[in-house]
């Protein structure tokens, strides 16, 4: 992916997380665009905004206010406009039966929130390198959860 | 290492040098001495020995002196240690410093981790309840169950000797069938002899007819014989009376022939005997005829009788005919409705079979249920006990945390820097929120196990505790809590101030920020019909609390969503909370077999309703 900037869409009502994870975009050598929501029905407003211009990417928190990561996903795969943006799942907690149903869901990819800055930090990159590709598709499920 | 072993090197050339040097000067010092000695040797004897007590103590000393030289380079060895050791302090000192930060980084997360435990925790505790209900439930579901196996039991065995009944009265229908079919053919039989009869019965009638015929064409003919006799006898009257004149005549003319004429009267006497004797005859076939005529009716009478008799016995036979055949039909639906009885009986015992099975089944899964229903109960104890363990264990790590946050931020203050304080800060923050989840979590899970003890309680008295534990909040918000209509309820007390306390600082919190929060507090008794509720039984008495704010309110669409565990409608840098408060208000209504409902616009205020059974 050739692109002069990378768009990414966060929605994560933790503040602290949000800001980690701004750290992460900024300390990376491509050069990046961040628009951050801080629930899901912000979020659903948001891409449902015509001027809005769709991201490269969004990764999306499971514990949020008002609507949460699964209605959210939902939506976004039965939208005809949405389903092709990559979904990265983004939680602090990780049970299996939760990331299986997010695969089933259509998600991209899981990630369980590292609690160190620098794996943080690793873990985003990473995630973003994967996701360089154009038309990328789902992943086998033993990739669906990056871990760094 | 290399470096190290090359310093040891030289550091024991130079004690070498030394030893040397010393070793040098006490060789000189033993010369002197064997000097000193040579010449003692002749004047003491005592200080010969001296000398040799000397050269001993003299090797002593240069024994020590080597041990000191060897200590010397053992110092130097271990102070060169100690620099290198002080150089992998100060790595180690700057490794720690950054342990400690990844540290703190851990802990926020495992403040995340135990929120999550503590959901956990709740759904569990939740969903225990649920399955003891659906326990109970199943419990009584399955009583039911063998209620009605019973009762099927009941209805197959009466249905077995309905059965035999029926089987008994088809065979009585099978007889009576037969016998109707013997009935028949002897009906039959009878309405051929009938037919035969009537048969006969119209010969005879023909016969009778055809004597009538000849009877009347008799009777017409002695009437015309009659009239005939009556004409003769008119003409034998005349020619008697004719005879009577001509006798007369001859009478006058012929007295001479007197004896001729006396004759002659004689013959007129016997005329007249034989004509009287010809009357007499005539007037007995007259009646004759009469009585004829008579019976001449009597008959066309009764062949008539005999014909319209003949006409209904064909009706007759006919009839029997058509019933009989009714019969025969009737026999032969029985013979079907026999065999679909006894079809069905066999059903019925299958049935009754298939029953038994589907009760054994039961009884089995009963059993089942019960077992789950003991493990569920010990599972719960277990439950219980890791929110014992919460409420102490998890609480202690954190409140390091905290401590520790606090010494660094009070002594470390100077060295820190914006970005340190600030990072700091929110450690505390992290911290404080997990203190606050670990203890609503806790107040949820207790709910079910605290004493549920119902009391008629004054709900003014508890608004006005409430309202002096809220005392600041409310002076904060300008805010009026009205509570004037109330009723007393029966109801658990130390649940229902929890739950008054929640909705009314609920209501505090969530005030709009230039407006003074006002909130109302209104109780009644009412009947379920009176009130716009389709979950409350129209004639069941209700007790009705309801709370009403003119506060910041939500959309309508998450009037249901407010009261599940860990549901907020703002993020927690807007209005702090864990999103537990509903839930246990929600809980503790619902311990009271009551119903909770919420309803509100956004920044049009909210209202609480709760709806208790009252008796």
């Amino acid at each position: 992916m050739n692109l002069k900037q990378l768009k990414v869409l966060l929605a994560d009502d933790d503040l602290d997380d949000c800001i980690f994870f701004k750290e992460a975009l900024t300390e990376l050598q491509l050069s990046t665009h961040l628009t951050a929501v801080h629930d899901g029905e912000q979020l659903m407003q948001l891409l449902a905004n015509e001027t809005f211009k769709l991201p490269h990417v969004l990764f999306l928190d499971i514990n949020m206010p008002r609507k949460n990561g699964f209605e959210c996903l939902a939506e976004i795969k039965l939208s005809e406009k949405l389903q092709q943006l990559p979904v990265i799942m983004f939680s602090t907690s990780f049970e299996q039966e939760v990331v299986n149903l997010l695969y089933k869901n259509g998600a991209q990819y899981f990630i369980r929130k590292p609690s160190e800055i620098s794996q943080f930090k690793k873990i985003i990159h990473h995630t973003l390198a994967l996701i360089a590709p154009e038309n990328i598709s789902q992943p086998a499920r033993e990739n669906f959860v990056i871990t760094v | 290492m290399a470096r190290t072993k090359k310093m040891e090197e030289s550091d024991l050339e130079v004690v070498r040098k030394e030893l040397a040097v010393q070793l040098a000067a006490n060789e000189k010092l033993v010369a002197e001495l064997l000097l000193a000695r040579k010449e003692l040797v002749f004047q003491k004897e005592e200080k010969g020995k001296r000398a040799a007590e000397l050269g001993i103590a003299n090797i002593e000393l240069a024994f020590q002196d080597e041990e000191k030289g060897k200590r010397a380079a053992e110092l130097g060895i271990a102070n060169i240690e100690l620099a290198f050791q002080d150089e992998e302090k100060g790595k180690r000192a700057a490794e720690l410093g950054i342990a400690n930060i990844e540290l703190a980084f851990q802990d926020k997360e495992k403040g995340k981790r135990a929120a999550e435990l503590g959901i956990a925790n709740k759904e569990l505790a939740f969903q225990d309840g649920e399955k003891e209900k659906r326990a109970a439930e199943l419990g009584i579901a399955n009583k039911e169950l063998i209620f009605q196996n019973d009762e099927k039991e009941k209805r197959a065995a009466e249905l077995g000797v309905a059965n035999k009944e029926l089987i008994f009265q088809n065979a009585e229908k099978e007889k009576r069938a037969a016998e109707l079919i013997i009935a028949n053919e002897e009906l039959a039989f009878q309405n051929d002899e009938k037919e035969k009869r009537a048969a006969e019965l119209g010969i005879a009638n023909k016969e009778l007819v055809f004597q009538n015929d000849e009877k009347e064409k008799r009777a017409a003919e002695l009437i015309i014989a009659n009239e005939e006799l009556v004409f003769q006898n008119n003409e034998k009257e005349k020619r008697a009376a004719e005879l009577i004149i001509a006798n007369k005549e001859l009478a006058f003319e012929n007295e001479d022939k007197e004896k001729r004429v006396t004759e002659k009267e004689k013959r007129a006497a016997e005329l007249i005997i034989a004509n009287k004797e010809l009357a007499f005859q005539n007037e007995e076939k007259e009646k004759r005829a009469a009585e004829l005529g008579i019976a001449n009716n009597e008959l066309a009478f009764q062949n008539e009788e005999k014909e319209k008799r003949a006409a209904e016995l064909i009706i007759a036979n006919k009839e029997l005919a058509f019933q009989n055949e009714e019969k025969e039909k009737r026999a032969a639906e029985l013979i079907i409705a026999n065999k679909e009885l006894a079809f069905q009986n066999d059903e019925k015992e299958k049935r009754a079979a298939e029953l038994i099975i589907a009760n054994k089944e039961l009884a089995f899964q009963n059993e089942e249920k019960e077992k789950r229903a003991a493990e569920l109960i010990i599972a719960n104890k277990e439950l219980l006990a890791f929110t014992y363990i919460s409420s102490h264990d998890l609480q202690e790590p954190l409140r390091k945390i905290q401590t520790f946050v606090t010494v660094i931020l009070e002594n470390e203050n100077k060295n820190l820097s914006e970005n340190g304080k600030y990072n700091f800060q929110r450690m505390q923050l992290a911290a404080g929120r997990m203190q606050q989840l670990i203890e609503d979590l806790l107040a949820f899970s207790r709910i079910n196990t605290t004493e549920h003890e119902f009391e008629k309680t004054d709900l003014g008295t508890i608004i006005e505790e409430i309202k002096i534990e809220l005392k600041e909040t409310i002076q904060e918000k300008q805010a009026t809590v009205e509570a004037t209509e109330l009723c007393p309820a029966n109801i658990i007390a130390f649940q229902f101030r929890q739950l008054l306390y929640n909705l009314i600082s609920n209501a505090l919190k969530f005030s709009q920020p230039d407006i003074p929060s006002h909130i109302i507090i209104k109780s009644g008794i009412y009947k379920g019909s009176q009130l716009n509720n389709p979950k409350l039984s129209p004639e069941k008495n209700y007790c009705h609390i309801t709370v009403t704010d003119n506060g910041i309110g939500f959309e309508p669409h998450f009037s249901e969503r407010i009261f599940g565990v860990f549901q907020k409608l703002h993020s927690k840098e807007v209005y702090a909370g864990t999103g537990i408060g509903l839930a246990i208000v929600k809980k503790m209504v619902e311990n009271h077999n009551g119903i909770i409902t919420a309803a509100s616009e956004l920044s049009k205020g909210a209202t609480f309703d709760i709806y208790i059974p009252s008796n």
